[in-house]
């Protein structure tokens, strides 16, 4: 549902080692489960060697055009995790990594379909297959994460490509996550859509209190000012999939009832008249101040009303945002309506 | 719109393709493919790859279980058996090649096997060979889709990027799926496409064909459950075309004219080149250009070969396959000189050539210090153009020259059909019976008459008493 975290730069780390990681301590004998100590540390090298890998390359600082980052990164930080939760030896991690750049890399085609779970899904499964095969002693090329002249190891996925070695944990290791914090998502989209959610939230209270009640007669005109990035600018979303991935028909849902949420995706909101109206009369424009990255990009919401008054929101950091971290309590109350959505009450307190 | 057709005119080919459309000349080359695929996968089924990926796909359990080639009475869950079957094919790099290249057969007959014994309704032969060839023209649509395909590549692993597709359209072929489930299950396969370079000449290699069989079959699987990609995945530079950095996709024509109505098979136009030993394809130039050379120093007696000044190489250049002193055997597949070398040493070059003792011998190793490459300005590294010149220069002042644009097994020089049997023959036997050797080439020597393919099956079982031993030690 895109409801999971995103780091910067861009991807959803989590999703490819915590599903990974539980799928072990199930494998693994009932007298040697892993600590939760054990699982906290599996869980943050596979984290960290997915912000490692992140930042071998310009490009993968900006929003992605050609690999969907998670199938790159994430299915190396799947086979870290498990390689590391099944303790294996030091070059059998080495092996590990090199067997799942070979399952690594989609293409963002797919995002905005169907098809864009199983990126995660896979991430996740093929860097545990990719550790399972190193235990057992299959060998890729030790130079993978290398930049070698004419033979494109982990840098086939990326334009411009520099990698670092990692500091051995016996010198001083710093952990990213450290220095760099994840982004929680209020509402299941994609993360570009909460900055013009939160904009457009403002200028929907300043609606209510001009007219009172019905936004759809006020609006001539919204104006949207966004980064340049084709698969989120999408005027007339026709699913749910690409819904969560269109800055319009984010902004126009906020407008109308201020503020996103699960239900904002169902087929009978998808098809209100009253967005499909609003929809009409969307425009994008992309300032060049306003570049395709997480850490720095803004949400702009003008809307021109009928009587030519114009309102205007803007949202450079959502709530929720790396910046502006969501509290525990929000967090909680997020995971409390997510898991009691379906199960039965009790069992979500276990956890 | 008209963007969108490409991908929607695979989906429409691939549903629509029928016995009618096989012409002579695609099932002769298509038979003979699928003969070479199984003998090397048969053959591979002894190394050391195989039986790691064999040890790890029986974790886990499954109702529908597909047999392991050679195995007897081994089964795993359907993908597992095409994984470890295409790793098996790839295991030596002995497979079959193409142009553009790639290894075509290797991602798809697993597969399409594994399927086959799944289905309610057992498929015929002529439905195997007609899934097999919709698979196979995929591959070769897609690679024709950028120049960047003609060349030795640098990035992306061929198998595993038009593998998986081929695999997927073949699967989605026997499935009889829709128009747009097909369209789906190469979307699906997308995202499970492309491997860098770098495990090429790695133990990992393999597993290019493996996965692409595997992953595969799972998009087919995938799409006649609903599940659904990009509808354009074959239109977009963000869809199929991220794997190369010049991109320009063509429609499939129709196939409601038949042959004669513009629809022609890549393959009746382009055939595929038949290894005569396990290495790169490259290497088999060089080999028939050492062979030539030796035999006009012979001409006088056998040559004594530590009498050798010099080794000159004239090759297309290729850092992947030029490796002066290889130590492992993939590496040994993967090198110009050992190649040469061996050629020089023996008067052919075989199998057992990257054995280990054959990797060691004191002998090669110094012939191998000998040795220079040379990459002339017009030698291409394309499997198409290329040429290998080798020069052997002896003390005494003695010495010859030969090149060889074409060996034998090229496309421009294929194998006759009794040496592709025979190839066939002395690798299905290190595993199989007489019995089982046989049969198997009845059946894909005609199998376009065969009402239920999944007899293969057994036949593909039919293991030496010897060999039913080994594996079980292994396990």
């Amino acid at each position: 549902m895109d409801f999971d975290d995103t780091w910067h730069p861009a991807t959803h780390p989590s999703g490819a080692v915590l599903p990974a990681l539980l799928a072990v301590c199930d494998m693994l004998p009932n007298n040697s489960k892993p600590s939760g100590r054990d699982f906290l540390l599996a869980f943050n090298v596979g984290i960290e060697v997915q912000g490692r890998l992140m930042r071998f390359s310009n490009e993968a600082h900006n929003i992605p055009k050609r690999f969907h980052p998670p199938t790159v990164v994430g299915t190396l930080g799947s086979a870290a995790a498990c390689a590391r939760l099944l303790s294996l030896e030091r070059s059998q991690c080495s092996h590990a990594l090199a067997i799942a750049a070979s399952l690594s890399g989609a293409p963002m085609a797919n995002a905005a379909t169907q098809s864009k779970p199983l990126h995660i899904g896979n991430a996740a499964r093929l860097g545990l297959e990719a550790a399972l095969l190193a235990s057992r002693g299959l060998e890729a090329s030790p130079r993978v994460l290398d930049d070698t002249a004419g033979v494109a190891g982990f840098s086939a996925f990326y334009e411009d490509y520099a990698p670092r070695p990692l500091t051995s944990p016996e010198e001083e290791l710093q952990f990213l996550l450290e220095d760099q914090d994840i982004a929680f998502k209020r509402f299941p989209a994609h993360l570009g859509m909460h900055w013009v959610a939160d904009a457009a939230a403002s200028v929907h209270k300043l609606l209510l209190g001009e007219q009172g009640s019905e936004v759809v007669g006020q609006v001539q005109d919204i104006l949207l000012r966004v980064p340049r990035s084709k698969y989120i600018d999408r005027p007339f979303p026709e699913s749910e999939h690409e819904a969560r991935h269109s800055f319009q028909f984010n902004a126009c849902s906020a407008l109308l009832d201020g503020e996103v949420t699960v239900d904002s995706f169902s087929q009978d909101a998808l098809q209100r008249p009253d967005l499909h109206a609003l929809l009409g009369r969307v425009h994008v424009e992309h300032p060049h101040d306003n570049p395709a990255n997480f850490d720095r990009m803004y949400g702009e919401v003008q809307v021109t009303l009928v009587g030519g008054d114009v309102l205007k929101g803007r949202c450079d950091t959502f709530y929720g945002h790396w910046r502006n971290p969501l509290t525990n309590e929000s967090l909680r109350k997020k995971f409390r309506s997510n898991a009691g959505a379906g199960s039965f009450p009790e069992r979500r307190w276990r956890v | 719109m008209l963007r969108k057709s490409v991908t929607e005119s695979f989906g429409a080919a691939i549903s629509s393709l029928n016995a009618a459309h096989l012409t002579d000349t695609v099932v002769h080359r298509s038979k003979r493919m699928m003969l070479d695929t199984l003998g090397v996968g048969l053959l591979g089924t002894s190394t050391a790859v195989f039986s790691k990926a064999l040890q790890y796909s029986q974790l886990y359990k499954s109702v529908e279980r597909s047999s392991v080639w050679g195995g007897s009475g081994m089964t795993l869950p359907p993908q597992y058996a095409a994984f470890v079957n295409g790793i098996a094919v790839h295991s030596m790099d002995f497979d079959d090649t193409w142009h553009p290249a790639t290894h075509p057969s290797g991602a798809v007959l697993p597969a399409l096997l594994a399927l086959a014994e799944t289905l309610p309704t057992q498929p015929s032969g002529l439905d195997l060979l007609l899934a097999f060839n919709a698979g196979i023209e995929v591959q070769g649509r897609l690679m024709r889709f950028s120049k960047e395909a003609h060349n030795i590549p640098r990035r992306f692993h061929p198998p595993a990027v038009v593998g998986v597709m081929g695999s997927a359209a073949a699967s989605a072929k026997l499935l009889a799926l829709s128009p747009a489930q097909c369209v789906h299950s190469l979307a699906i396969a997308a995202s499970s496409a492309g491997a860098p370079m770098a495990n090429a000449a790695t133990q990992t290699k393999p597993l290019h064909i493996g996965n692409a069989a595997r992953r595969g079959l799972e998009a087919a699987k995938l799409a006649l459950l609903g599940l659904e990609g990009s509808q354009a995945i074959l239109d977009l530079e963000s869809g199929f075309g991220v794997f190369y950095s010049d991109y320009s996709p063509s429609e499939l024509p129709g196939t409601d004219g038949g042959c004669g109505g513009g629809f022609r098979w890549v393959l009746e136009e382009q055939d595929v080149a038949i290894k005569r030993f396990p290495a790169h394809l490259g290497m088999h130039w060089v080999v028939d250009a050492a062979l030539a050379a030796r035999a006009k120093l012979g001409a006088s007696g056998e040559p004594d070969l530590s009498q050798v000044q010099k080794v000159v190489l004239r090759v297309p250049p290729s850092r992947y396959i030029d490796c002066p002193f290889p130590a492992m055997e993939h590496q040994a597949r993967h090198s110009f000189q050992f190649n040469a070398c061996s050629a020089l040493l023996d008067n052919q070059v075989s199998v057992n050539s990257f054995s280990r003792p054959q990797i060691d011998r004191p002998a090669l190793r110094e012939l191998l210090a000998k040795v220079r490459v040379e990459n002339p300005q017009d030698n291409h590294p394309s499997f198409d153009k290329m040429y290998c010149e080798v020069t052997v220069e002896m003390e005494h002042g003695e010495s010859a020259t030969a090149r060889c644009n074409t060996f034998y097994g090229h496309w421009r020089k294929p194998l006759s059909q009794e040496d592709l049997v025979g190839k066939f023959e002395a690798n299905a036997s290190t595993v199989l019976s007489q019995e089982g050797v046989e049969r198997v080439v009845d059946v894909i020597g005609n199998i376009e008459k065969c009402p239920d393919c999944t007899v293969l099956r057994s036949y593909l079982q039919m293991s030496r008493p010897t060999t039913h031993l080994f594996r079980e030690h292994l396990v």
